[in-house]
């Protein structure tokens, strides 16, 4: 049957056939109000399958008894079993101390690594480009890589910083940074900002390339020394900035336990245990997956109220 | 002539060519079967003889099956197999550490073969204690060993007879030997002790050589408190009050305590034949080192006997992976396999090899065999020795725990561990 033949028939019949139509369907609802949330349909579908099913998942699990090698303790819900070890689990407060030392002492260094980069690269001098290269290089190794890298430099027998160290005087002999609690943890956090540092560089030369060149003219003018300058234009100007990249390393540095399971695995005894590898070793060194959940849970809401509080004390929200 | 090609013509051409593709590799999947094998031959010397001695062997003798190998570090293994186990992914075969066994048959990872192996043409070649880490409590089969890790002692003979020393035989000669031969001056130590990730194998086998072994035999927290804390105090005195081991003992894994023997910092080394060969590029045998039996505790004499088996993780491709499973278990394959990597033939027909026992460096193994136990294995001991017994031991040595608080920490979590 011709088409304009079917269109008489569709006249006759008093459009019940242009109703049936899908076009012509999705025609009149693309004039309605429901069209945005169709067009919205794909990605919310794609966000439920990648973002919050594994989100509510996690949190099923940590309301589950889930060990691997006691299937006859079956999977069912324990409420809030693991939640009730959690309080007296020794182990999670320690690595709950160190995850706060570990994150608040790396971000410091990292992001006055960061500032100083930035500020040096953000004032085009000769040569400006590649040291730019060269300063971007550690951020992009990976963390497996970094770590094993700087554990073989690090070593006690054979490591290029103890050799340099002895040779230009500052050591009597090779040092084995990682079997003191304190060493070990503070040059895992210097390896951690060697290694993270540019991210802040890169964010914060991104912020300087913002600012209005006029307001340091004027606070020149004005006889502004340059610390003046830094204090009261450079870092207002940049603190929206600063803020994202704080919260986005915070998050990185409690979710990722690689360096320091590399480095020291966790000790000596436990002296750089902090919370993702202790959610780490109980989910895949026990096999209890249940516990591990519930450490990921706790990790989960501890963020998110960091990142609450970050937000309202730094006040970035209202700029 | 010029021919049109209209669109039915590209639709037949695009139909059959679909279709050809779509046979074409069933077809040579059909002639030849593919698994793989996952496996921790990580360092050069045992990569190399699985890739250049044992896999060109096995394509000679089963030319109709592609084998594809996939190395995973030993510390990254049980994470690994545990998501495959989690999202259904394992591999079609996997080596099978004995300590192992006991978490992978728990999480359901590993196939019965007991008919398999009751049938094998080589089923009498092995001892059945070779078995014994394989096996459940209702005595059904899962793994065929391919190698076994003896324990024992690497120990600097030049300088024991510089010193007019004999070899040690007991834990108290060991030390009184290890105080003798430490000169920090000379930046040589009595002794290598594995204070980090591996050490936690010593501190089993140390409980259990004075008198307290880690589970009993009805599956109950086997640690005597007054026992433990004896070897514990023993063991890290070595390390705080004798200072017979290198300053970096709690943080000092494998390469740590391989590279300070093989470079004349320690005199004594506890670790298991596959490291012969590694050892023997550095330093010669019989004359600069040589190897003993582990010393003897107060109470018993321990020395670990951990058997590689192979087991089937899938079933999709279970003959196919049997086929590589038993051919570890010809005497020629685990000949030469010691010959490429030191490590000891699980087979008893391989042991009793006469370029074995007539070889005197092999002798302390070949003593050994007749005492040597299995590490413990039940689920959660893997667990609970790395994550707590290691990290106990660790707070002793850098003084941040007494021997009675780590002892404490490791019954109590070892009794949660079993139950």
């Amino acid at each position: 049957m011709e088409f304009s033949s079917r269109i008489d028939l569709d006249r006759r019949s008093g459009g019940r056939w242009a109703a049936l139509n899908p076009l012509t369907w999705l025609g009149e609802l693309s004039e309605t109000r429901y069209w945005m949330y169709l067009l919205l349909l794909p990605s919310a579908a794609m966000l439920v399958a990648v973002v919050l099913y594994p989100t509510l998942y996690g949190f099923d699990l940590s309301f589950r008894q889930y060990r691997l090698t006691r299937p006859d303790l079956g999977t069912g819900y324990v409420g809030l079993m693991h939640y009730k070890r959690i309080l007296t689990d020794a182990v999670f407060w320690l690595s709950l101390y160190n995850t706060m030392i570990w994150v608040t002492l790396s971000i410091v260094l990292e992001f006055l690594l960061g500032l100083l980069a930035a500020l040096a690269l953000h004032r085009n001098l000769p040569g400006t480009r590649v040291f730019a290269v060269m300063i971007l290089l550690p951020f992009f190794l990976p963390n497996v890589v970094a770590g094993h890298m700087w554990s073989l430099m690090l070593d006690s027998r054979m490591g290029v910083i103890n050799d340099v160290l002895v040779n230009i005087g500052l050591l009597d002999s090779y040092k084995a940074w990682f079997v003191s609690p304190v060493t070990a943890m503070g040059t895992a956090i210097i390896v951690e900002a060697w290694h993270s540092f540019p991210f802040f560089t890169l964010l914060i030369l991104a912020g300087l390339k913002g600012i209005p060149q006029d307001l340091y003219k004027a606070a020149q003018i004005d006889g502004a020394s340059g610390f003046s300058q830094l204090r009261l234009i450079t870092l207002p100007m940049l603190k929206t900035v600063i803020a994202a990249a704080v919260i986005l390393r915070v998050i990185g540095l409690v979710n990722s336990p690689d360096l320091l399971l590399i480095l020291t695995g966790g000790g000596p005894g436990r002296s750089t245990q902090v919370l993702s590898l202790y959610a780490f070793q109980t989910a895949y060194r026990d096999f209890n997956f249940g516990y591990g959940g519930a450490l990921a849970v706790v990790m989960f809401l501890i963020l998110m109220i960091f990142a609450w509080a970050y937000i309202r004390i730094s006040k970035v929200n209202r700029d | 002539m010029s021919t049109a090609m209209n669109r039915r013509a590209v639709l037949k051409a695009g139909a059959a060519f679909a279709g050809t593709a779509a046979l074409a590799p069933t077809t040579l999947r059909a002639e030849r079967a593919a698994i793989n094998y996952w496996h921790t031959f990580t360092g050069q010397l045992e990569f190399g003889a699985l890739t250049n001695t044992v896999m060109p062997m096995f394509a000679k003798a089963h030319p109709e099956v592609s084998l594809e190998q996939e190395p995973i570090p030993n510390s990254e293994f049980m994470a690994k197999m545990t998501a495959a186990v989690v999202s259904d992914s394992k591999p079609d075969t996997s080596m099978l550490a004995s300590e192992r066994f006991a978490d992978l048959h728990a999480m359901g990872a590993l196939t019965d073969i007991t008919d398999r192996v009751e049938s094998w043409e080589r089923r009498g070649d092995f001892d059945d204690s070779r078995f014994a880490s394989v096996t459940d409590s209702e005595g059904r089969i899962y793994g065929v060993p391919a190698f076994a890790f003896v324990d024992w002692m690497y120990y600097r003979k030049d300088w024991f007879e510089e010193a007019g020393i004999a070899p040690p035989t007991t834990m108290e000669e060991m030390r009184a030997a290890a105080i003798a031969l430490t000169d920090p001056a000379k930046g040589r130590y009595g002794f290598g002790m594995r204070g980090a990730a591996g050490g936690q194998h010593y501190i089993g086998n140390i409980l259990e050589s004075f008198g307290s072994p880690v589970q009993r035999a009805d599956g109950s927290v086997g640690l005597d408190r007054d026992k433990a804390i004896e070897a514990m105090d023993w063991y890290a005195g070595l390390y705080t009050r004798d200072k017979v081991a290198p300053e970096s003992a709690p943080n000092d894994g494998f390469r740590q305590i391989m590279e300070a023997f093989k470079t004349g910092q320690t005199a004594m080394l506890w670790h298991h034949t596959g490291s012969l060969r590694s050892i023997s590029e550095h330093l010669e045998l019989g004359e600069e080192f040589a190897t003993l039996p582990m010393p003897a505790g107060p109470a018993a004499r321990v020395a670990r006997l951990g058997y590689a088996s192979h087991a089937i993780t899938n079933e999709r491709n279970a003959d196919t992976a049997w086929e590589w499973l038993k051919f570890w278990g010809e005497p020629d394959v685990a000949v030469a396999f010691l010959d490429a990597t030191g490590y000891f033939p699980a087979s008893t027909a391989a042991a009793n090899d006469e370029r074995i026992v007539s070889n005197p460096i092999y002798a302390p193994a070949v003593e050994t065999l007749g005492f040597g136990v299995p590490h413990p294995s039940f689920p959660g001991y893997a667990g609970w020795s790395e994550n707590v017994a290691l990290a106990a031991f660790q707070q002793i040595l850098i003084g941040s725990a007494t021997a009675e608080q780590a002892v404490d920490e490791m019954i109590a979590e070892l009794d949660r561990a079993i139950n």
